[in-house]
């Protein structure tokens, strides 16, 4: 679907948040590396996905009314066959209808199970002064604790995004810590770019977490995404 | 195009008033004491205001007014804004208040209506409730407050844009007792028309303008963008500082993400002052610290600095200070080290810091300076030469003054102490040569001159 397409089907909606996987479809447009991810309404769809996608799998419940997942048992981890999935899939809901009995279920999330790098976050928000504003930091659920973020006002050039990078105080976490190969803070850059480019060309878009991205000695990819969008 | 405002030939001041105390009185005054060009009164109730012919209306002014100034209530000033209007005049600036800054429905409608006419007509406006322009060359001055409490500057090339009416004026009264010149001070108020930016192009292109400094609360919505744009243009050109105030987040916002949780609004502008190549003054000290060494150094070439000083201590609180802020104080070279060794008794230290030590007189810093000022490898040196020591009589300062000319290279001084060092500091800054009394502020002064070098490409790690 366009990108364009997704926004106008959520507004269309009334829903302010984009569900998880338009949010990957959206980004990974903009060529970000998002992990492979398809919507299953039912667990036997999901075990049919997952032997498409390949395992290690994640599972995360789909709800536009549900932002806190793995506080309702929506997210299962780690799953390795067919036959985990589908027995995972039909957990997740049952939990869900448990915990929250009144939430709209679009169905689940079966995701490629992005591998542990750096957690980083590159955000985006729409500012009233300055316009499209990206940031950077380290990312996890750590980030409003440790407020270690930088930011830049879009269009950004991939210098500036590179300065953004190594401006935070943790940058030394960057250069290859404790025997740790370096990241790869190019593929860093380039996501800021493009998250600025993405805020740039879609102004119905308010804000953007892709929180953590999993950052590597060679590339980096967003193992969750959150959007969003204005309705009016 | 701002020019009219800076450049008058002739200027207009409605509200005009011969009663003591007030400020259509206070601006006739300012006028009469440093305009050159054509000043004439407005006021139906008078026919002459302190030797001047007061007029009844704008309209009834004989010549061309190139700038009306309006020191008016503010219900009055639409209908005064539609004869100014008609008579021709295109550059306004309006010290009333009562407008939007109120909070009253009236208020803002009044800033409305003022703001059609001034468009329908083409009048460019700075204010309504503002203090104006304090213009050192041409001599317009509408700021409000008599000589005799708020001294004026001597002229010089630092110009400022204040968002506040109040610390423009502090800060001018606070130049002129420290004798910083200062070249034109504009304070805008509720901004309807004439902005940031605006200003910021016309002291751009100004050639009487080497530094400006800007004190900011908010831009106007959506004006963000070309701010940064129009800035970082200026400032290829020249040092722009800006003292960003209202630091604190945005406090209350229930965010939506992360992101909006930790954009507050003060991190953005650090982002923006950052992409513009502004130099960010962080505190009251630093706006001045950091222009006036912006106004008379040289751009640096590297971040090799050297220390020369009479007192050991003050090296070591040197030292810490300059690598603090991201300085290298290399150790001597070994043949800079021999020569000095040669000339020097042995009790002197030759490692940078270079310690004349207490028993220095001029002649030893001459000496020493000469052989490291000119040397590639020294990017700035700071002098510390404390006046206690009897050796010390004033050569020195001198030979300072020569060589900042001769060597082309930063050269600033740290001085510590009462009379003697107030004299010595007075004679250096006289000549730009900036003196400080604190180590700190010195080494962060000379960063920002680093960063600004960077910023045009002079410094190249």
């Amino acid at each position: 679907m366009e990108p364009r397409e997704i926004i106008r089907r959520a507004l269309e909606e009334g829903r302010s948040k984009l569900l998880e996987h338009e949010a990957y479809e959206l980004v990974g447009s903009y060529n970000i590396p998002v992990p492979k991810a398809y919507l299953a309404k039912t667990p036997e769809e999901a075990g049919k996905l997952a032997e498409k996608i390949g395992y290690p799998i994640v599972l995360k419940i789909v709800s536009p009314d549900i932002s806190h997942k793995s506080d309702v048992g929506g997210v299962i981890l780690d799953l390795n066959s067919k036959e985990e999935v589908v027995e995972a899939a039909k957990k997740i809901f049952d939990n869900v209808s448990k915990k929250a009995p009144n939430a709209r279920i679009a169905g689940v999330l079966v995701q490629e199970m992005v591998p542990y790098g750096l957690e980083v976050i590159v955000g985006g928000l729409r500012d009233g002064i300055f316009g499209s504003v990206v940031m950077f930091g380290i990312g996890g659920i750590f980030v409003e604790l440790l407020r270690d973020v930088s930011f830049r006002i879009a269009p950004i050039s991939e210098e500036e995004a590179l300065e953004m990078i190594n401006e935070i105080k943790a940058s030394k976490l960057l250069e290859g810590y404790r025997g740790q190969p370096p990241i790869d803070k190019k593929a860093l850059a380039k996501i800021i770019v493009n998250v600025g480019e993405l805020l740039e060309e879609n102004p119905e878009i308010q804000s953007i977490d892709l929180n953590p991205i999993m950052a590597y000695s060679s590339g980096a990819k967003v193992a969750d995404a959150r959007i969003i969008i204005k309705t009016k | 195009m701002l020019d009219k405002f800076f450049n008058p030939r002739s200027v207009a001041i409605i509200g005009a008033t011969p009663k003591e105390g007030k400020v259509g009185r206070v601006l006739v005054e300012n006028f009469i004491r440093r305009f050159k060009g054509k000043i004439y009164p407005v006021n139906p109730g008078y026919d002459e205001i302190l030797g001047l012919k007061c007029y009844r209306s704008v309209k009834e002014i004989p010549d061309e007014v190139d700038l009306a100034v309006i020191a008016i209530p503010a219900p009055k000033v639409p209908q005064v804004m539609h004869e100014i209007g008609e008579k021709g005049i295109k550059a306004v600036i309006i010290i009333s208040g009562g407008f939007r800054e109120t909070g009253t429905e009236e208020g803002a409608r009044l800033e409305d209506e003022v703001k059609k006419i001034s468009k329908e007509y083409g009048i460019r406006v700075i204010g309504p409730n503002c203090i104006g322009i304090y213009d050192n060359w041409s001599g317009v001055d509408t700021y409000f407050l008599p000589d005799n409490k708020m001294m004026r500057p001597p002229r010089g090339y630092i110009s400022f844009i204040s968002q506040s009416g109040a610390f423009a004026s502090a800060l001018l009264d606070w130049m002129a007792y420290h004798k910083i010149g200062v070249s034109r001070a504009i304070s805008y108020g509720n901004k309807i028309d004439v902005d940031d930016i605006d200003l910021l192009e016309f002291l751009g292109e100004d050639d009487k303008t080497k530094v400006i400094f800007m004190y900011l609360e908010g831009l106007k919505k959506g004006r963000g963008r070309l701010f940064i744009k129009k800035a970082r243009e200026i400032a290829r050109k020249k040092p722009i500082v800006i003292y960003k105030a209202g630091k604190t987040e945005r406090g209350g916002l229930a965010a939506a993400s992360h992101t909006a949780a930790l954009a507050g609004n003060y991190q953005l502008y650090v982002a923006a002052i950052r992409q513009a190549g502004l130099i960010e003054a962080k505190s009251f000290d630093e706006i001045m610290d950091l222009s006036k060494v912006l106004l008379t150094q040289p751009l640096m070439k590297g971040r090799k600095v050297y220390v020369v000083t009479d007192a050991g201590g003050v090296g070591v609180m040197l030292t810490d200070a300059l690598a603090s802020e991201g300085f290298i104080l290399p150790r001597t070279p070994p043949d800079l080290k021999e020569e000095l060794r040669k000339h020097l008794p042995p009790h002197c230290i030759v490692e940078n810091p270079i310690d004349l030590t207490g028993d220095t007189d001029d002649e030893r810093y001459i000496l020493v300076l000469e052989k490291l000022l000119p040397r590639e490898d020294v990017d700035a040196t700071v002098v510390v030469a404390l006046p206690q020591v009897p050796g010390i009589k004033g050569k020195v300062a001198e030979y300072l003054i020569e060589a900042k000319e001769k060597y082309k290279k930063p050269l600033i001084s740290v001085l510590i102490g009462s009379v003697e060092a107030e004299k010595f500091k007075n004679v250096l800054e006289n000549n730009g040569i900036p003196v400080f009394e604190s180590p700190e502020r010195a080494a962060k002064a000379l960063a920002a001159l680093y960063r600004y070098s960077k910023f045009r490409g002079v410094a190249k790690d």
